[in-house]
């Protein structure tokens, strides 16, 4: 069985923006921080909307190579938050403290 | 020039117009897309992750080590001892399903969608428009599907005079394939298949046609209609048989929506009385939801339930006035419930509400009770739509909200918004 570990915290997030990009690449989250840990990511996954209610809400599914994040992007109050990560096991030996 | 009846109705040669479109073990593989790490591995997908349940969409890595779709994790985890299970992610299918739609919709207006994962593109009157050849416009939606989704996802394609070669070409050359089948190829490519690899010949009519000297597909082609009307399968269907092996269209029709309901399988072996009437009213409120998302009420209730010792049960009664309100399916509902022999544990528990009609929820009554109801399962929708579904619910459902959740549909997709609404 995989190993998923429900985060459910808020996120700093240095995303890209690509105007010319089409819709699936149009806005990539390079880099999420959060208590002093940092993840670089490589390659999205998938990106949907979905719905909260009537709040509009685009999940993004995220790898850095290591293991599988989830985050969601609150369309209507503009915060990311990290909803999980998969494999955490090779997830936790790769974490690089944002202090260092 | 003699009048061709369907007893000598030769094959048909005309243009291949009809697009099957499959996407590939498709919760698996929208899983591997969404999760790259999870690529090249074997994975299931069920509805809850638990030892007993099954796996709904099992990827390809999975397949080839045995894994079939229904089967329960247990065994499966013997197949594959690596096998990784992911629970179904409804927005996620959804929006593949709305990417495919869109895709498919720009080649011709006649685009009917079989289920979440299959759907049949109509090219015909359509040449003016689409003047490159079918195959090509095949591989452009294979590009367009990797572009518009990703990378991982491919789906195979189908060509054919009529839906069902459409759909027998699709399976020639899993995954990833683009087959036609025509005219002129039509004999070779039965000639390579099992009775069971056509769609709607599984054990019982396979063992019909055996019984009267058809062991192959060629056989069943090339069979009289007389003999497969009269001796094989007894009715119009061995006539609609013998039209759509020859390339003749009989499976262009919707059908109608007859029963609205919903079924769950225990999840305690030894449950209390508390815990049934708990998962009775939710599954009542969401069937009751289904009624009015569709806009229909029903007159008829069925409960139908099987115990640990394999026995069933079930009753079913129809009312004078149609209802459509949760609190009218429980209350129908529970009175078949309260006549339940109880002798042993229920399993598994099924509510189906039948004998619909058009819903008159926006008709107001004489009867001022009646439309105290209507309004506030009106603004009970209301709230649940501004706040999620079940954001205003029955107390007795609250036990079981967490643990009977909406399910992934295998065939239609009349409730797939409603599904996502709720998950």
């Amino acid at each position: 069985m995989e190993n998923i570990i429900n985060i459910n915290k808020d996120v700093s997030v240095v995303a890209y923006y690509f105007r010319n990009a089409g819709e699936r690449l149009r806005c990539f989250p390079k880099r999420i921080e959060w208590e002093g840990k940092r993840v670089d990511f490589t390659e999205t996954g998938l990106r949907h909307p979905t719905k909260k209610g009537q709040r509009m809400v685009h999940v993004f599914d995220m790898t850095d190579g290591n293991a599988d994040y989830r985050l969601e992007f609150d369309a209507e109050h503009l915060t990311w938050t990290l909803v999980s990560i998969a494999d955490i096991s090779y997830a936790q030996s790769n974490l690089f403290a944002a202090a260092h | 020039m003699p009048k061709v009846t369907s007893l000598q109705l030769p094959i048909n040669s005309e243009q291949p117009r009809i697009m099957h479109i499959d996407l590939n073990s498709c919760f698996a593989m929208v899983e591997q897309q969404a999760r790259p790490l999870l690529r090249g591995k074997p994975l299931g997908v069920t509805n809850r992750k638990t030892k007993n349940a099954c796996v709904v969409a099992a990827s390809y890595e999975a397949k080839h080590r045995g894994v079939k779709v229904g089967m329960p994790f247990s065994e499966a985890r013997l197949h594959a001892p690596d096998l990784i299970l992911v629970e179904t992610d409804p927005p996620k299918y959804h929006y593949v399903y709305q990417k495919l739609v869109n895709i498919m919709k720009g080649y011709s207006p006649s685009v009917t969608m079989k289920s979440i994962d299959e759907g049949i593109i109509d090219f015909t009157g359509t040449e003016r428009i689409n003047r490159r050849s079918l195959q090509e416009i095949g591989r452009e939606i294979k590009a367009r599907l990797k572009d518009d989704v990703g990378k991982h996802m491919t789906c195979n394609i189908g060509i054919a005079p009529n839906r069902f070669l459409a759909k027998t070409a699709a399976g020639l050359n899993k995954p990833d394939g683009l087959d036609t089948i025509s005219y002129s190829n039509l004999r070779s490519t039965l000639s390579n298949l099992e009775l069971t690899d056509l769609t709607g010949i599984a054990q019982r009519n396979e063992a019909r046609l055996n019984g009267a000297g058809i062991y192959t597909p060629l056989q069943f082609l090339d069979a009289p209609s007389e003999l497969l009307y009269k001796r094989v399968f007894r009715s119009v269907c061995g006539d609609d048989w013998y039209k759509r092996l020859r390339g003749w269209e009989v499976d262009d029709y919707e059908s109608s929506v007859q029963t609205v309901g919903r079924q769950y399988v225990m999840d305690e072996w030894q449950p209390s009385e508390e815990a049934l009437r708990a998962r009775l009213s939710y599954l009542c409120e969401t069937t009751a939801m289904k009624l009015r998302y569709k806009g229909l009420a029903a007159r008829g209730v069925m409960l139908y339930l099987m115990y640990a010792n394999g026995d069933h049960w079930y009753e079913r009664r129809i009312f004078n006035q149609p209802f459509f309100s949760n609190s009218d399916v429980l209350t129908r509902a529970s009175l078949l419930f309260n006549r339940r022999p109880k002798d042993d544990w229920v399993r598994m528990m099924s509510i189906s509400c039948y004998n619909l009609q058009p819903s008159n929820i926006n008709q107001v009554s004489l009867l001022e009770e009646v439309n105290r109801e209507t309004w506030l399962t009106e603004a009970v929708d209301q709230i649940n739509s501004q706040f999620g579904e079940f954001t205003v619910t029955f107390a007795a459902s609250l036990p079981a909200k967490g643990l009977v959740k909406q399910k992934i549909p295998f065939g239609s997709t009349r409730y797939f918004e409603l599904l996502c609404n709720s998950a």
